[in-house]
């Protein structure tokens, strides 16, 4: 008998089902094959063991999840106080200890703008989001064996934890990078270049060419910044730009996209008039705008992209919703009482989750290509070091120095890629309806 | 079925005006760089800057109250006048005229070969979930979905242009535009179109394989094959239909968002004179009667876009209903 089963009764609403994914993987845990496969199963739950957090979560007592959220919220509000009333237009703020994992930063320069506010929320968000996971050790163990079998899905993994570690960490710790004219043209390091193309080689010359040196290791550009320092200021800015940005906006468009297909009537189709309207301006037109009324801020750009990007994700979720809305299990929770955002809550936005996961996963990569774009065309953040600005900037020099271009292009390229292999494996490994 | 195509129908209208509406109160709070350089020439030169304001300002026709202004210019672009640009001393329309074919070019074909390439790969691809074909339609989609268009364009460019000379570096249009249909001018054509179908069909490749996996394992589809229903009539009638239902959403706005952004990108790189540069340049220099010009073609190609979208909606999925529901 499998002891999953009563997870699988859906309409038995609260009790059994603690969090969105148990309810889903349910279907491919009670095949037997599996479990008899693999015999060392930590998995260890039976019938009779009740889940005490959900129901404390339920009747809205203090479960240990939502006291650690309180806690760094509260922080974050004293922090972001400070920053206002006591640091206020002084260019540098300088951490104490209150601010839990940005410690070893105290005593650095650095200058928390309104993104990197936003940024914060956003990782203390996405965190939390992930608190379930962590307290239903089962149900991660068998998303990561689905994930696994995905080899460059994994490895994408590993490469966008180092672009996110760099970026964060890499840029409070590296200097920004620095004009410096004698060093410009300097190919990277194990290449060399024709000795009259940079005006002065740091490197030895050999055969009258001149040798990259591990100065800089993926060479300078025109103006002398070492590109690597560049290419890691330029993580930073499109780590914000696609997490914070992607966050804003699907949690407008579930939102928006359940509520319109749960309730129907005229809420749903002023919500999706709405969302026409929206839609036919495209964001890019809309940024175009904007940056020319207001400059293309980064602040601004992520706003935009956020607040304006969510339309074609809530009628994905609205197209998925309604059809859920028709399945038994909907019916089977109205029945026994359950009100609607409850419904809408545990059982419609889990089963469309996989869409959600899907648009969000592809939003990232498009958001990171539209600012990278708006960057090359002149029309983004011109004070910062992002790779579309670098792309362009050695647009002029791809026939002598080659390498200006393609780093950071290189990086734009790999980010994206690494992010839509892990989008592709995501779904896989979260849709339960298909059995690989 | 009659009245709801008459009230989509109405309601794109009303979007359209909508937009414009929007449109013009984002260009009327924008600084007038023209207008800032006139009042600076009068106060080097010792005038009265405001004197030269409003002398520029009732040149230009700016100088009555905003609804009338926004009367008129309804009125203007009803009757086909849709203003005067400055920086090219020409009419709105004919400027938009004289650019629309340019990009037309290149997009008309990016479009058609990226979505009928996209679908079939797709479908293909759902069909033979896991195999080595399935891994090489995935292979492509991500490449072509992850490769920044405008650096992938600098490269072929670079390789095709300058290093193997098959393509002309600099494009000619005054040959695309006397031999439309030559040789000559696809040639010159091919990379633009290359590069643009690699980003739309990727994403439409994408969607296709994840939208009819869903369908592919379906009890229907199983009943259907079960009956003796041939492969390709499985294909089309049980996965094509309700895969085109979400995937119509997706294509409408997915594609032309891509097809829109990409053209300013791809006219940059290539130096094509369409549409993209000519709105980028009207935005740049702050000519607004031909930036308002040059949004209205994209804003009716996507409201009509969204009609059809929402009309096919209706048509492909019978358990969307039409009416008002409940």
């Amino acid at each position: 008998m499998s002891d999953d089963g009563v997870d699988r009764f859906d309409g038995d609403d609260s009790r059994g089902t603690d969090d969105s994914g148990r309810e889903r993987s349910s279907e491919s845990d009670d095949s037997g094959r599996e479990r008899s496969a693999d015999p060392d199963d930590p998995r260890r739950e039976r019938f009779e063991d009740v889940d005490w957090d959900a129901i404390g979560e339920d009747t809205g007592g203090v479960t240990r999840t939502r006291l650690a959220a309180g806690v760094a919220v509260g922080l974050y509000a004293l922090a972001l106080a400070y920053d206002l009333v006591v640091a206020g237009a002084d260019p540098t703020v300088a951490f104490d200890a209150g601010v839990p994992w940005r410690a070893a930063g105290a005593s650095l320069v650095w200058d928390v703008t309104a993104v990197d506010w936003l940024f914060v929320a956003t990782l203390l968000v996405a965190g939390f989001s992930l608190a379930p996971l962590a307290r239903n050790r089962r149900l991660t163990a068998h998303y990561w064996r689905r994930f696994r079998r995905h080899t460059p899905a994994v490895l994408s993994l590993w490469y966008l934890l180092a672009i996110f570690a760099l970026g964060t960490v890499g840029t409070v710790v590296i200097d920004q990078p620095s004009l410096d004219v004698a060093a410009a043209y300097q190919p990277p390091v194990f290449l060399s270049v024709d000795a009259s193309v940079p005006t002065e080689c740091v490197g030895p010359v050999v055969e009258g060419r001149c040798r990259g040196t591990w100065t800089y290791p993926l060479g300078t550009t025109g103006n002398g910044r070492g590109l690597l320092t560049l290419a890691i200021y330029g993580m930073r800015v499109s780590m914000q730009v696609g997490l914070i940005a992607t966050l804003i906006s699907i949690t407008i468009a579930t939102a928006v996209g359940t509520t319109a297909a749960y309730t129907g009537g005229w809420v749903d189709e002023a919500l999706m008039r709405y969302v026409d309207v929206q839609q036919t301006f495209p964001t890019f037109f809309l940024f175009l705008f904007l940056a020319y009324l207001f400059g293309g801020s980064l602040f601004v750009l992520i706003l935009i992209f956020g607040v304006t990007g969510w339309g074609g994700i809530a009628r994905i979720v609205r197209s998925e919703a309604l059809q859920r809305r028709e399945e038994g299990y909907v019916d089977a929770a109205r029945i026994s009482g359950a009100s609607s955002l409850s419904v809408i809550r545990r059982h419609v936005v889990p089963n469309v989750s996989n869409s959600i996961v899907t648009a969000a996963t592809l939003n990232i990569p498009f958001l990171v290509l539209s600012e990278a774009a708006l960057s090359f065309i002149g029309l983004g953040d011109v004070t910062l070091p992002s790779w579309g600005q670098t792309i362009a900037a050695g647009r002029g020099d791809l026939g002598t120095a080659w390498w200006i271009s393609t780093v950071p292009g290189l990086f734009l390229f790999a980010t994206i890629l690494a992010f839509n292999f892990l989008g592709d494996a995501l779904r896989d490994a979260l849709d339960p309806r298909q059995e690989v | 079925m009659k009245r709801y195509t008459a009230r989509r129908i109405a309601w794109a209208g009303v979007v359209a005006l909508l937009i414009l509406t929007i449109t013009f109160v984002l260009l009327e709070l924008a600084p007038d760089s023209q207008l800032a350089r006139v009042q600076f020439r009068a106060a080097a030169s010792g005038e009265s800057a405001e004197a030269a304001a409003d002398a520029y300002a009732r040149r230009r026709g700016l100088d009555g109250p905003l609804w009338e202004r926004y009367l008129e210019y309804l009125a203007n672009l009803a009757s086909g006048d849709w203003g005067w640009s400055d920086t090219r001393s020409q009419p709105v329309a004919e400027a938009i005229l004289t650019a629309l074919p340019y990009s037309l070019m290149y997009t008309v074909p990016a479009v058609l070969v990226s979505t009928t390439l996209g679908i079939a790969i797709g479908l293909y691809s759902a069909f033979n979930q896991y195999t080595k074909a399935d891994y090489a339609a995935t292979f492509v989609a991500f490449f072509g979905v992850s490769i920044p268009n405008f650096w992938f364009g600098i490269v072929l460019l670079l390789l095709f242009a300058v290093y193997l000379g098959w393509v002309p570096v600099l494009f000619d249009a005054e040959l695309a535009r006397t031999r439309t249909f030559s040789l000559a001018n696809a040639r010159q054509l091919a990379l633009p179109v290359f590069v643009l179908a690699t980003s739309a069909i990727a994403s439409t490749m994408r969607y296709a394989r994840a939208e009819a996996l869903e369908y592919v394992r379906a009890a229907f589809v199983k009943t259907a094959r079960a009956k003796g229903a041939h492969e390709w009539r499985v294909l089309t009638r049980h996965v094509l239909r309700p895969t085109l239902v979400p995937l119509s959403t997706i294509l409408v706005g997915d594609l032309l968002g891509v097809v829109l952004s990409a053209s300013y990108l791809v006219e940059v790189v290539f130096g094509i004179p369409g549409l993209g540069r000519l709105s980028l340049e009207a935005i740049r220099r702050q000519d607004t009667a031909l930036v308002l010009g040059t949004t209205l073609v994209p804003v009716f190609v996507a409201v009509i876009g969204n009609l059809l979208q929402d009309l096919a909606y209706a048509v492909l999925d019978p358990r969307i209903e039409y009416g008002d529901r409940r």
